[in-house]
């Protein structure tokens, strides 16, 4: 008998590459799923972030290149383009992702001082990596854009100058293309001037304050003359009173009177105790450059080189803040008396090469500043200042070229004075119990006696500018 | 009569029919339910990550509205935080697009003021307010009036944000969490070990 061999097929071979297609189907549209939103997650929030680092780069550019306009003046802006008086550079790549930053800088306002108020606008642009694609989360719900609305890419054309231009100012609108895949953001940071007299004694290394029947306390010019209220919260003034702040860079700190404001030293000792209203912080460093003569002051005049005997000036003009009549003086041992031209506010600058052993007295409506070379070595009566003003009579003390050289100045007793120092090379001495208005920055501070010292919280806002600060931080967003 | 055509009708028993049906039936079941709960496993990775990708973006959010703040204010539930911005762009309706309407969608020049003392950047007369807040399963956007959704899940997102003042700082922190559609329990522990976490300084409230 022969039996035919059937031709039974199975199916199980189907069945289970039909099965393995379908879970690789699956699979697949899952994967194509997360590596999309990978592609977001490390291209497009990568290159987002990248941008406002590089945009915020550019800002330290154009900052370092403000702080050299006080620092290195020569040098301040070297490589930048000037147009009127705005400066820009060229986009600068850096970093793995090459990353590009361009800035411009331009001062946007001069306060009463003179000094320049920078505004820098810095861009960042960070290439997209991966697939060229919005990510699968634009759309939050029917009418809402996710990414897109915030990280705002570049595929083809720059968004930015076709809907506001190049300068975000609704000129110069065009379409343009980019090279690649982008992300650029936008910051606009301000940059102001320091002054010099944020504080009403400010000292490198060594405080060795007033005596126990003296204090340290503030008052603001603003809100009329000075008067002891820091003890009366009643008082009108009471809120001006307590910014007889002391900050000393070492650790040295030695005090007997009172200090209505706060204390800061370098690694020192100080504890609470009833001779300092305000807080106390041992863990303060700081550092003050040396101090170099301003570059920005117009020529000298012939007029005034020498202070002997009675010297009155009467300058030409009254002058401004940021050009005041400047006098180039080899010594100043006379007495000089400074008059308001007409009814004008004066301004003087006298750059004082030598020593200065004489007088001066400052009419009201006068404005002087004083740059010295050498030493200062006066009584506190040979420092008149009519108007009571501190701001008034600013004194600068240029820093030696020699490290090792020293400058010191010595004011002796009797008498009272208002005025401002800032001298971070100078040791200062001050001996007796003078009553002082003003302010000061030194290298060391020592008193020997009972001489008070009154902060004109006004000082705060005026001065020659000693360095820059970023204060103001906006990001356009647009 | 022949034995011809018994010989070529083939066929299974009951006994093998019942078995084989049994079999294939357990090979399919076990084959869709595999498939049912690999389809389910793939979707909630898949809902993982999209949901954490909005994660992302509520931190960015915040962050970006963070720097460029005046202050921050956050609830006490910490769902619901308010930044004061400056007035960057002019717009319609401001004091200037009165006056000159072509300066509407222009950047606005600072103006410095002194104030007891200290000094204050402004941009424009007065400020923007943006506000993050939770709304059912989405987080809103709300600047000026304007709402945005900025990110909508049904996980149930929750941003929590802190804001820290120091005497010369200020910053926020915030930690984003979801319930990941994996747990079926709804565990709190599954909740938090999503938790993204980010801190942005107020770049206007700087040390020094």
């Amino acid at each position: 008998m022969r039996i035919k061999q059937g031709s039974d097929s199975g199916s199980a071979l189907i069945c289970v590459l039909g099965t393995i297609l379908v879970l690789s189907l699956i699979a697949g549209n899952v994967l194509f799923n997360c590596i999309t939103r990978y592609n977001a997650a490390s291209g497009q929030v990568r290159g987002w972030k990248e941008s406002l680092y590089a945009a915020e780069a550019g800002g330290d550019l154009a900052y370092a290149e403000i702080r050299k306009t006080v620092f290195d003046p020569t040098h301040a802006f070297s490589g930048w383009t000037n147009s009127g008086a705005v400066y820009s550079n060229s986009p600068a790549t850096f970093g793995r992702d090459n990353l590009t930053t361009s800035a411009t800088v331009d001062p946007f306002y001069y306060d009463s001082s003179g000094n320049a108020w920078y505004r820098i606008r810095a861009k960042g642009v960070a290439p997209v990596l991966g697939l060229t694609r919005v990510t699968m989360d634009d759309r939050v719900d029917p009418g809402t854009r996710g990414d897109s609305l915030l990280r705002k890419i570049d595929f083809k054309y720059d968004h930015f100058i076709a809907a506001y231009g190049p300068n975000g100012d609704n000129s110069g609108k065009a379409i343009v293309s980019v090279s690649r895949p982008q992300i650029a953001r936008r910051v606009e940071l301000i940059a102001a001037p320091v002054t010099p007299f944020e504080s009403p004694i400010k000292v490198l290394t060594s405080f060795y304050g007033p005596g126990s029947a003296a204090l340290i306390d503030s008052y603001n010019s603003k809100n009329g003359p000075y008067y002891f209220g820091a003890d009366n919260p009643s008082d009108p003034h009471y809120s001006d009173s307590h910014s007889g702040d002391v900050s000393v860079g070492g650790a040295s700190f030695d005090l007997g009177g009172d200090i209505w404001g706060n204390v800061t030293t370098n690694g020192g000792n100080v504890t609470p105790n009833t001779r300092i209203h305000g807080t106390i912080d041992n863990n303060v460093p700081f550092t003050i450059p040396p101090y170099v003569m301003p570059s920005n002051l117009p020529p000298p005049s012939p007029s005034l080189t020498k202070i002997t005997g009675n010297v009155t000036l009467t300058p030409s003009t009254a002058g401004s803040s940021g050009n005041p009549n400047f006098y180039l003086v080899s010594s100043f041992s006379g007495k000089l008396t400074i008059d308001q031209v007409g009814t004008a506010e004066t301004y003087v600058a006298i750059h004082v090469t030598g020593d200065i052993t004489g007088s001066i007295d400052v009419k009201p409506n006068v404005h002087v500043k004083i740059y010295f070379d050498g030493n200062v070595s006066v009584k506190a009566q040979d420092i008149v200042n009519e108007s009571g003003l501190a701001g008034n009579l600013q004194f600068y003390g240029i820093s030696p070229t020699d490290p090792t050289a020293t400058q010191s100045i010595d004011i002796a007793s009797p008498g009272n004075f208002s005025a401002t120092f800032y001298a971070p090379s100078a040791d200062f001495h001050i001996n007796g119990n003078p009553d002082v208005t003003g302010a000061i920055v030194c290298k060391t501070f020592y008193e020997n006696g009972n001489a008070s010292w009154h902060y004109d919280r006004a000082l705060a806002a005026e001065g020659e500018r000693i360095d820059y600060r970023i204060v103001s931080y906006v990001e356009d967003m647009r | 009569m022949t034995f011809k055509s018994l010989q070529k009708t083939a066929g299974f028993t009951l006994a093998e029919m019942l078995v084989s049906v049994g079999v294939a039936s357990i090979v399919l079941a076990a084959a869709v339910a595999s498939s049912v709960s690999l389809q389910k496993s793939f979707s909630a990775a898949d809902n993982y990550f999209a949901t954490h990708m909005q994660q992302v973006r509520i931190v960015d959010y915040l962050s970006r509205d963070v720097n460029r703040g005046l202050s921050v204010t956050t609830s006490l539930d910490r769902q619901t935080v308010s930044i004061s911005v400056p007035n960057y762009i002019i717009q319609a309706g401001d004091s200037e697009a009165m006056t000159n309407p072509s300066l509407i969608g222009t950047p606005r020049t600072p103006t410095v003021a002194y104030t007891s003392g200290s000094l204050q950047i402004n941009y424009g007369a007065s400020t923007s307010t943006v506000v993050y807040s939770l709304n059912n399963s989405s987080i809103l956007r709300t600047e000026n009036g304007a709402v945005t959704t900025i990110a909508s899940s049904t996980d149930q997102l929750i941003p929590q944000t802190t804001d820290v003042e120091l005497a010369n700082t200020e910053y926020t922190s915030t930690a984003v969490t979801f319930m990941p559609t994996f747990t079926m329990s709804g565990s709190p522990a599954a909740r938090t070990g999503t938790s993204l976490y980010g801190t942005a300084y107020l770049r206007n409230k700087r040390r020094g």
